[in-house]
């Protein structure tokens, strides 16, 4: 475990990626109560949450971690976050804004907000993260378990919380407001080449006459409220970034045998290397079914009804061809990520989400000193 | 039971729906199943093109149209700036850059201008387009109508105005949402449905279910539980028959349960259904089963 510290200890993070369909909230929530299981703390945060999820782990769609008693052996160290993706930015500019009424107000009446806000990018998981930090100063937790939304650009959201901090630095807000007033000095005391100079006149120009006045008067608007809330705003994106890039966070990669999940896996891995980091593991979810030792004596036994023998078969052809897909995936992910160790889980056959995860936790369970480094 | 009537689909289809639904699957098979029916089509695709190759398999036939996102917004801004080159320097500016990325509506923007750029290439040409995943929102549908009202005039607005005239409205294209048979799901993607026809004025042409639990024969079932409550040395493999067998018969029933509901839904859209399948069906199968299945005449 880890060494005592003077700063409260910061969890170790886990962030679970992978297209859409994988079965990723079922694999996260697996893995987090196999930790659990193992006497950690844990927290799984579902960025999109599954309401079906939810509910089969008893736990609601809200801001506060619950606490996930679907399994005994956890006894009380299982939580599970999972956040309203609606409405996220405005509950999320309400906290930013908290102290200054007025420019709230005159953000939320801002036009151009009001039509972009819906598209903010990363701003729920710049929530999400908010309230994983909130949540782990006060329940320390071990680990920390992050579900990403189904995307091949999930993982972006790891470098949303900077960027958007990078857009609201003084450069960027200087360069809006000069817009704003073009006989107006630049905001910015830097010295600039003479090629920059052109380059930033060009493109004040373009834009000036391409967005049209009242377009950026409405964006310059925006920025100058933002202004306010600057620091805030970087110190959330900047406890963010600890916790999902820290030396500590780990990143599982999640995949299936089907669609794109295999592209998609190949494509993360790239983003990853981009960041500098290199995935724990491959989770092959949805690999295999248990060969059915019953399924032999009833087919042999000609006493066997058509009807049944006909079920019989089709559960076969299923689970060869379930098998061989996911036995060509491991082949290719032993070829493009030859040293990211692989974690191959069954399908589990049953209707009960809870069910699914807790079986999934004991086929996890030797993967997870792999997957979680514990 | 007759199945209520379904809306003709317009030249442009917008293939949308949630991460992992199969869009691209579906989208493909929509754009075989197009050149069967009007002897083109395109599918447009926003990535790297690799997607809609694995869809397309060896179906040759379809116009495979790959639009990297990046170079969809130089594509779009082109014309706002008076030329390409204007538009890479406007674009390539740091504040700009940021504030495209801190905002991807700019972005999908940029998107549907391409969409109708590919559409007015071809007139005849029947236009398949599998939108990157958005979720529940339609944000991405509402955005140009949206700037278009904030900018009021200049040639920002124009682009605005053009993809809200030529593209996105009724007639013009067809929205066409694939989900999955849950009942929560199903019931996000009928309030999707429901905004989309309330809040932008463009209802969904086509309610794609993919993923239906294969029927299982009663007549097994059954079997299997008297072969089980008997005994004789099959009865222990039998109980686990039935139990599999239990499991996917509630599967299916609880899917057709959930439809049930979406047809008695205000959307008051038929459901096309498409099957399960162990491991991915080929275009050709997905477009033999968008036509039996009524998506397209």
């Amino acid at each position: 475990m880890t060494a005592p510290q003077s700063l409260p200890r910061e969890p170790r993070v886990i962030v679970c990626a992978g297209g859409g369909g994988v079965g990723k909230t079922t694999t996260s929530a697996a893995l987090a109560l196999a930790l659990a299981r193992r006497g950690h703390r844990t927290l799984v945060v579902t960025i999109d949450p599954a309401r079906r999820l939810a509910d089969a782990l008893g736990v609601t769609i809200d801001p506060l971690p619950h606490v996930v008693h679907v399994d005994p052996a956890t006894g009380d160290r299982l939580y599970a976050l999972m956040p309203e993706p609606k409405a996220s930015t405005r509950t999320f500019m309400e906290f930013l804004f908290r102290d200054e009424p007025a420019s709230l107000e005159r953000l939320l009446a801002n036009r151009l907000f009001q039509a972009l806000s819906d598209a903010l990018a990363g701003m729920h998981e710049l929530v999400c993260m908010t309230l994983v930090a909130r949540a782990a100063s006060e329940h320390t937790f071990d680990y920390v378990v992050v579900d990403t939304a189904p995307s091949r650009y999930a993982l972006d959201f790891v470098s949303y919380p900077p960027r958007l901090a990078a857009l609201l630095e003084s450069r960027a807000l200087g360069f809006f407001g000069t817009l704003a007033d073009r006989s107006g000095t630049s905001a910015s005391g830097e010295t600039e080449s003479a090629a920059a100079a052109l380059a930033r006149k060009g493109a004040e120009a373009a834009l000036a006459r391409g967005l049209g006045g009242r377009l950026v008067l409405d964006l310059t608007g925006l920025f100058s409220e933002m202004l306010r809330v600057r620091e805030r705003f970087a110190g959330l994106a900047n406890q963010s970034s600890r916790l999902l890039l820290g030396e500590s966070s780990r990143y599982v990669l999640v995949a299936a045998p089907t669609g794109s999940a295999l592209a998609d896996v190949r494509f993360l891995a790239r983003k990853l290397e981009k960041l500098g980091r290199r995935p724990a593991g491959v989770v092959l979810n949805r690999a295999d079914i248990a060969a059915r030792a019953w399924a032999a004596p009833l087919l042999d036994d000609p006493g066997t009804p058509p009807a049944l023998g006909a079920a019989l078969r089709q559960l076969e052809a299923e689970r060869t061809a379930r098998t061989a897909a996911a036995d060509q995936m491991a082949d290719v992910l032993a070829h493009h990520l030859a040293s990211v160790p692989r974690v191959r889980l069954p399908f589990v056959e049953s209707r009960s989400p809870a069910d699914i995860v807790l079986r999934l936790a004991d086929e996890i369970s030797s993967g997870v000193s792999v997957l979680a480094g514990a | 039971m007759s199945a209520p009537p379904r809306p003709a689909l317009a030249r442009v289809a917008l293939v949308t729906g949630k991460g992992g639904v199969g869009k691209t699957t579906v989208a493909a098979g929509l754009a075989v199943a197009q050149v069967a029916l009007s002897g083109s089509a395109a599918l447009v695709e926003f990535g790297d093109g690799e997607s809609g190759l694995r869809a397309l398999g060896r179906q040759r036939g379809v116009d495979h149209i790959v639009i990297k996102p990046e170079e969809a917004l130089t594509r779009a801004a082109s014309p706002l700036f008076g030329n390409g080159l204007l538009a890479k320097v406007a674009l390539g500016n740091f504040a700009v850059k940021r504030m495209l990325k801190a905002a991807p509506a700019l972005r999908e923007l940029a998107m549907l201008e391409c969409i109708r750029l590919v559409a007015a290439e071809k007139p005849r040409r029947a236009v398949i387009v599998d939108m990157p995943a958005t979720g529940h929102g339609i944000a991405w549908l509402r955005v140009p109508r949206q700037l278009r009202e904030v900018s009021q005039s200049g040639p920002f607005f124009e682009l605005c105005d053009r993809v809200a005239r030529e593209l996105v409205t009724p007639g013009r294209c067809s929205p066409v949402v694939v989900t999955l048979p849950e009942k929560l799901v199903l019931k996000e993607t009928l309030e999707l449905c429901e905004s989309m026809a309330s809040v932008v004025g463009l209802p969904a042409a086509r309610l794609i279910v993919n993923r239906m639990p294969t029927e299982i024969a009663h007549e097994a079932v059954v079997e299997a539980e008297r072969i089980a409550a008997g005994d004789s040395p099959r009865a222990t493999a039998a109980r686990s028959l039935a139990e599999v067998l239990r499991t996917r018969e509630t599967a299916r029933q609880e899917a057709l349960t959930a439809l049930d509901d979406v047809r008695t839904g205000s959307a008051g859209l038929a459901p096309v259904l498409l099957p399960e399948a162990p491991i991915d069906p080929t275009a050709t199968q997905v477009a033999e089963w968008l036509r039996t299945g009524g998506a397209l005449p």
